[in-house]
């Protein structure tokens, strides 16, 4: 990896997105934010919500729900934004993910985490940096940088479709 | 250290700069004087500043130039054209020089040295027939000898800007003979002595045959830093009278400053009709110090500009909370201040701007160099002329128009001008002519790089782009479609590769390079009659006058420069338009609704809408959004890189009560509008 410095950094926060927990390194994560109102870009893809005001800069915002494939966001009193400082194309770039309910920050040491596994997930495995085990919770470690710079709208393996049938079914 | 040779550097390319436009100008009027001066004073600098921070190859290499043109100064040679070729490579390679500072590449050595050589067989085969007339002037010069009084009193943190006041002191002992007396009454004892500064100042007394311009050129760059006060004290060497130096040395053991006053008095003492002279040199003082008085104009960094800029963008912004604010509170007290606070904000602004825009003379330079040393490279004759080069642009728009500029220069010199008897052959005047011309037009600048060459043959684009497989073999296309294929990547039009250009990424660089500072280009061509290539840009890129709309929740702001007209329209009359045209003041206007082109559903809220009607290239075309709130000021924050491909949408602006509002580009809007209507149409 090449964001060495960001690796030895062993905190995580987590976040849930439906009922699934996912961690994003703290060094990505500049800040959280309570929903805001949103202005919507016009004849932009749906996973982009629109821009918000950061304190005088505007942040684009992404579904983060819609690019894990699942149903769009529904706002809730737990609904945050976290302001993410990514690496695009060697740029750093502010953007703004919409996730359901942030947990806490925890310390995941490297041995207990393990790569991600290549059978059996529904997303692409260059998306996500590893699983830890916590208590009886599995976390999914992003790849906030690749997530959120990529332009595809879904994160799932395209090969399977099977999974998206399922996906497709929880929606209802 | 880094942080004076940075200025140095940064001072010296603005020297080498100067010094090239000089040259280019002296080019076509090789007599002119203060044209002489001004490359000398470039030259002079250089070497002087040069010596001053260790680029001893720089000082030692424009020592070299700057004897030649001494001697042209003088009008004992003539400026030729061998001379400006040897000079404009020696710029070349002073920029060399300065770029590599320390690790200089064998290459450019090598060239050094090959160019010293060069230049001073120049100065000898340049120099025979002089040498009878500078020795007819050795005989006349100890009359020419004058004496000058210097007091040279650096500020006590001169040294912190690099300066070393005693190579000051070196620099004037090579004008002639010198005495120097140190006045030390400053120097504080030990306990207070702080080594960085300089507390010493001089009192010297200067014999030389040099002009009193050449002893305070010496002084050119700490002029600010110290008290300098130069005086004549008589028209001979003074200091040839053993007399007057015994007097001085006396003086000296005093340790007392001897001042002007007593000086002239020692001199009066040892010859009486030198008073006379005294009167003169009163007058003298005090055109020198009216002089210094002046400053047209200060160096500022441009980060400084650019937080200046930053500033000037929160306060509009705070601005229009307040008139909100103002507004709602409905305090008579509080409208008013909040009007004046406005009114300033927005002389402020465009303060600011004026500030941030520079002419495009500043590129010009460049683009003048370019064509004369490729016209020769390619033996084409040709003038580049450059019409409204006062006009202003936003510095980085210059700084980012200089490439695609150049990339045109190029095509148009490399394909597009012919050889002269080509030329000839043609008809046509064997000198080529590039014309550049500049001009505001409505909020944005035109530039038009125009050439009398060829021009692109429609046909030939035509076979080419079918041969690419770009187009399909029976496509109808009009010749402006065609012209446009040279724009698609992948396309380059010379017939065989020169270095000079045509490497397969030449316009949809220059396209893609002009779209990123929003600007436009458009190409015309005829052939045998030249191409005419048109760079349309905004004025600046951070702040622009709007019209605040609303469409849904969504508030849009559209430039004021486009917009020509807002009706109110009935919805209805909106809905049943046929081909989408209304006609408004007897004239049938193509529109948009936006709430389709978004997306959206009808607007219900009221049985009217509001049609705005801008201007599109050269036609009239209207947009209807619900409801339009009024003019805005509006600062432009880039959108970011996720909403790369919403085109029609140029930045968004944070509204007095926070929230956001889009700014739209008209143009781009329409055009994607257009080629959605196109798009659909092409499957039936």
């Amino acid at each position: 990896m090449k964001d060495g410095i960001a690796l030895k950094i062993n905190s995580y926060l987590t976040f849930k997105l439906g009922e699934e927990v996912f961690g994003a390194n703290v060094s990505k994560v500049l800040n959280i934010l309570e929903m805001t109102k949103i202005t919507k870009v016009p004849k932009a893809p749906v996973y982009m919500k629109g821009v918000i005001n950061l304190r005088g800069s505007v942040l684009p915002l992404i579904d983060t729900r819609i690019k894990f494939d699942m149903s769009e966001t529904e706002y809730t009193t737990n609904t945050c934004i976290l302001v993410l400082d990514i690496d695009m194309n060697g740029d750093s770039v502010h953007v703004g993910a919409l996730v359901d309910s942030v947990q806490e920050v925890i310390e995941i040491e490297d041995s207990q985490i393990s790569p991600p596994p290549s059978i059996g997930s529904k997303y692409r495995s260059e998306f996500i940096e590893g699983m830890a085990k916590i208590g009886d919770e599995f976390i999914m470690l992003l790849n906030m940088d690749l997530i959120f710079s990529a332009n595809e709208l879904s994160l799932l393996k395209e090969s399977t479709g099977e999974v998206q049938l399922e996906e497709g079914e929880v929606k209802k | 250290m880094d942080n004076f040779k940075k200025k140095f550097i940064e001072e010296a390319s603005e020297h080498i700069q100067d010094l090239e436009q000089a040259l280019l100008e002296l080019e076509n009027n090789p007599t002119d004087k203060p044209l002489i001066e001004r490359v000398f004073r470039a030259m002079h600098s250089l070497k002087g500043s040069g010596a001053m921070f260790g680029f001893e190859k720089i000082s030692e290499f424009t020592h070299n130039l700057e004897t030649v043109y001494d001697l042209v100064r003088n009008g004992e040679m003539q400026v030729s054209g061998d001379l400006l070729n040897i000079t404009l490579t020696s710029v070349d390679h002073l920029q060399n020089l300065l770029k590599e500072e320390d690790n200089l590449s064998d290459t450019v050595l090598e060239q050094h040295k090959g160019l010293i050589e060069k230049i001073e067989e120049f100065i000898q085969v340049n120099t025979k027939s002089v040498i009878a007339i500078s020795s007819n002037k050795g005989a006349s010069d100890s009359a020419t000898f004058k004496t000058y009084f210097i007091l040279f009193q650096p500020n006590e943190d001169i040294m912190n800007n690099g300066t070393n006041p005693l190579f000051l002191l070196d620099e004037l002992t090579s004008l002639g003979e010198c005495i120097a007396i140190p006045i030390l009454s400053k120097v504080p004892s030990l306990e207070d002595f702080d080594p960085n500064k300089c507390y010493a100042g001089w009192e010297i007394i200067l014999a030389t045959d040099a002009e009193i311009n050449a002893i305070t050129d010496v002084f050119i760059f700490v002029e600010d830093d110290c008290i300098l006060d130069v005086n004549q004290i008589c028209d001979f060497n003074v200091l040839n009278s053993p007399v007057f130096v015994e007097k001085i040395q006396e003086l000296r053991v005093l340790d007392r400053e001897i001042g002007l006053p007593q000086l002239k008095e020692i001199i009066s003492n040892l010859s009486k009709p030198e008073v006379k002279q005294t009167s003169k040199n009163k007058e003298e003082k005090t055109t020198q110090t009216s002089k210094d008085s002046t400053i047209s104009s200060i160096r500022v960094a441009s980060d400084k500009l650019d937080q200046l800029m930053n500033l000037v963008s929160e306060l509009v912004t705070t601005q229009a909370r307040l008139a909100l604010y103002a507004e709602t509170d409905g305090s008579t007290e509080l409208l008013a201040i909040a009007e004046n606070v406005q009114k300033l904000s927005r002389q402020l602004r465009d303060n600011a701007f004026s500030i941030v825009l520079i002419p495009i003379e500043n590129m010009l330079t460049r683009f003048q160099r370019l064509v004369r040393d490729l016209s020769r490279d390619l033996k084409k004759d040709v003038v580049f002329i450059a019409e409204g080069s006062e006009t202003e642009l936003d510095k980085t728009i210059i700084e980012n128009l200089t490439d695609p500029l150049m990339h045109i220069l190029r095509n148009s010199l490399d394909h597009g001008i012919e050889l002269p008897e080509l030329r000839k052959q043609k008809g046509k005047n064997p000198q080529g002519t590039i014309l550049l011309k500049a001009f505001y037009s409505g909020a944005n600048v035109i530039i038009q790089v125009f050439d009398d060459g060829s021009g692109i043959d429609p046909t030939f684009i035509r076979n080419k782009a079918i041969q690419k497989g770009l187009i399909s073999p029976d496509a109808q296309m009009s010749k402006k479609e065609i012209l446009d294929l040279v724009f698609i990547p992948g396309f380059s039009t010379a017939s065989n590769i020169t270095d000079v250009s045509g490497r397969g990424v030449g316009m949809d660089v220059v396209k893609r390079k002009i779209a990123d500072i929003r600007g436009e280009v458009e190409i015309e061509s005829d052939i045998d009659a030249g191409t005419t290539l048109t760079i349309k840009l905004p004025l600046t890129l951070s702040i622009i006058d709007g019209l605040l709309v609303k469409i849904e929740d969504v508030y849009h702001v559209i430039p004021l420069t486009v917009i020509d007209k807002i009706y109110a329209i009935e919805h209805t009359k909106v809905m049943k338009a046929f081909n989408n045209t209304v006609v408004l003041d007897g004239e049938q206007i193509p529109f948009f609704y936006l709430r389709n082109e978004f997306g959206l559903t009808e607007f219900t809220e009221s049985p009217y809408e509001q049609i705005i009607v801008i201007r599109y290239e050269d036609k009239r075309v209207g947009l209807v959004v619900d409801t339009v709130i009024g003019e805005y000021q509006a600062v432009l924050k880039p959108l970011g890189k996720h909403y790369k491909k919403q085109e029609h949408i140029s930045g968004a602006t944070i509204l007095g009560d926070g929230t956001i509002a889009l700014v739209m580009d008209t143009n781009k809007a329409i055009k994607q509008f257009s080629n959605k209507l196109i798009t659909v149409e092409e499957p039936k």
